[in-house]
């Protein structure tokens, strides 16, 4: 019931709070305003919807497992430059735990590696970017499960469109506007971190996913999951 | 004990921040509408005066080294945003010269160099928002309306540590029997990959093994309990109303357009009725109350350390 409340708040009270807001007192710079406010009304119904389902404690453990790893992820590739296998892990665990949890893992690796990598305004973003990504492959998953090469095309892709989306908060945060020759300069700028972010995904995509799913396999098996 | 209730000394500094030990209700509303201010304000006058209180915090939580990779970091980028920016947008009257047929405005220069102070001001802002709202204070925060994400967090927050060490332990195994030790990018990424792979199945079967514990100890029968030790003092009531009656003056002057700037096709003049100076001084009060705790805080620390 009070869940409830909550949402209806948001949609009846929320989204025209925000569209109020950016017409009238930040009407100058309404884009870096509407592209806050929507990435985090975009998350709050997914967790709304999360913590109204009932959910075995072991999944909440496995999600809160594989989150602390896409951060370790960022952690521990800090020797390799620009290899970052986030985008990687939460294409694997929407791929084995389906769109919820891929959004969670990846809203939720974005939250708390910024509490290593200096949180701001982009965490909203960041947050929004990486579970949309989750959810969509986690929505493909039974036809990427069938291709190993799908799969590795999806996770390629992933890594191109989180660039690319990245640079879309660069440009219009910049500007307070669209303004396509900044996010095109930002593009060329970003190309070579966005073509070794693809590459990565899908070196780590490669290596790591018949053993992920292998370890997945076998921990059902052990503890009868 | 927390971290920062911990009172120790480092070189005769005062470690502990006298801006965290706010209740983190207060903290947080204070760096949301800083923030908030600092980007949606496209006003010279504003920016830089957000600028100043976010430097000035943020020099009072970053050590000499760090200060100095700041300094190194954004005077470049400051540089750089206002000469790359003619390249993007050929606005402004005055040309300077002509490139491919393109005008190099010298009001062009100008907003880039304001692009460039308002993304440090809001870089400055968030690493402050880091250091101070850690993620005990987030998690007390929003850790009521969505329980099961609070746990998923905190369970998360505590396995990185633990993961950490676990890395480490099988790097040094690996290291030990003599695999990969040429150093070559191949043979770093290839190792590195070995070593996570190694670590996600110790993980899982960790995770799994923490559920059916937590499970058969009860978890989810009855309700649950969290524990905090914030306390809402007479100075958080102070910062928070300070905190409003700012903001209202500057969303009133912001709705009244009395904070109007652009730099296109020339610099406006800058507005200097006595509305808009009060809504100047109202923001630079705002964007240095952090400052200014921490200093009288300094003060104080210096009275009354002994002198030996």
């Amino acid at each position: 019931m009070n869940k409830k409340i909550i949402s209806y708040l948001i949609v009846f009270l929320g989204i025209p709070a925000v569209v109020l807001l950016g017409n009238t007192v930040f009407s100058g710079v309404k884009y870096v305003w509407f592209m806050i406010a929507v990435s985090v009304l975009s998350t709050v119904p997914f967790v709304i919807s999360f913590e109204k389902k009932e959910h075995s404690v072991t999944y909440l453990l496995l999600i809160a497992a594989l989150t602390a790893l896409s951060v370790m992820g960022r952690l521990i590739f800090v020797a390799v430059p620009a290899f970052k296998p986030v985008t990687a892990m939460v294409v694997i665990t929407a791929v084995y735990f389906g769109p919820e949890a891929g959004f969670l893992t990846g809203a939720f690796s974005a939250l708390l590696s910024n509490f290593y990598f200096g949180q701001g305004p982009w965490t909203a973003f960041q947050m929004a970017a990486w579970g949309l990504i989750g959810f969509v492959i986690g929505l493909m998953r039974n036809r990427l499960k069938q291709s190993r090469a799908l799969l590795c095309v999806a996770g390629a892709v992933s890594g191109v469109v989180y660039s690319l989306v990245m640079d879309v908060w660069d440009a219009i945060f910049a500007d307070g506007t669209v303004l396509w020759s900044r996010y095109v300069s930002f593009l060329a700028t970003s190309a070579p971190f966005t073509v070794i972010y693809a590459v990565s995904t899908l070196v780590f995509l490669l290596l790591l996913e018949k053993p992920i799913g292998k370890k997945l396999q076998r921990i059902k098996d052990k503890y009868g999951i | 004990m927390p971290k920062e209730k911990r009172f120790f000394r480092e070189g005769g500094r005062r470690v502990v921040k006298a801006f965290a030990k706010f209740h983190p209700v207060t903290l947080f509303a204070y760096f949301a509408v800083i923030l908030l201010f600092s980007m949606f304000i496209r006003n010279p006058v504003t920016v830089c005066l957000s600028l100043l209180g976010g430097a000035a915090f943020c020099s009072t939580l970053t050590n000499k080294r760090e200060k100095l990779d700041d300094i190194k970091f954004y005077i470049p980028l400051t540089v750089l945003i206002a000469i790359t920016n003619p390249l993007i947008s050929h606005n402004g009257k005055t040309p300077l010269f002509f490139l491919n047929g393109n005008a190099f405005t010298l009001e062009s220069i100008y907003y880039g160099v304001f692009i460039a102070l308002m993304i440090i001001a809001v870089r400055m802002w968030s690493k402050s928002y880091s250091r101070i709202v850690t993620s005990d204070k987030f998690l007390y925060l929003f850790g009521r309306f969505a329980p099961k994400t609070a746990l998923i967090l905190s369970v998360a927050l505590r396995y990185v540590p633990m993961m950490k060490a676990q890395a480490k332990k099988i790097k040094d195994a690996q290291k030990t029997l003599g695999l990969y030790s040429k150093g070559s990018y191949a043979d770093n990424v290839v190792s590195t990959v070995k070593v996570y792979s190694a670590l996600i199945g110790w993980s899982l079967e960790n995770a799994v093994e923490t559920g059916k514990n937590m499970k058969a100890r009860g978890w989810g029968h009855g309700k649950r309990t969290s524990f905090s030790s914030f306390r809402f003092r007479a100075a958080d009531a102070v910062v928070l109303v300070l905190l409003a009656v700012f903001s209202a003056a500057m969303l009133i002057s912001l709705r009244t357009g009395r904070l109007a700037f652009s730099f296109y096709p020339e610099p406006t003049a800058l507005p200097a009725d006595p509305v808009s100076v009060f809504a100047y001084v109202c923001f630079a009060l705002l964007s240095f109350i952090p400052f200014f705790i921490e200093s009288e805080e300094n003060i104080r620390w210096n009275c009354l350390r002994s002198k030996t």
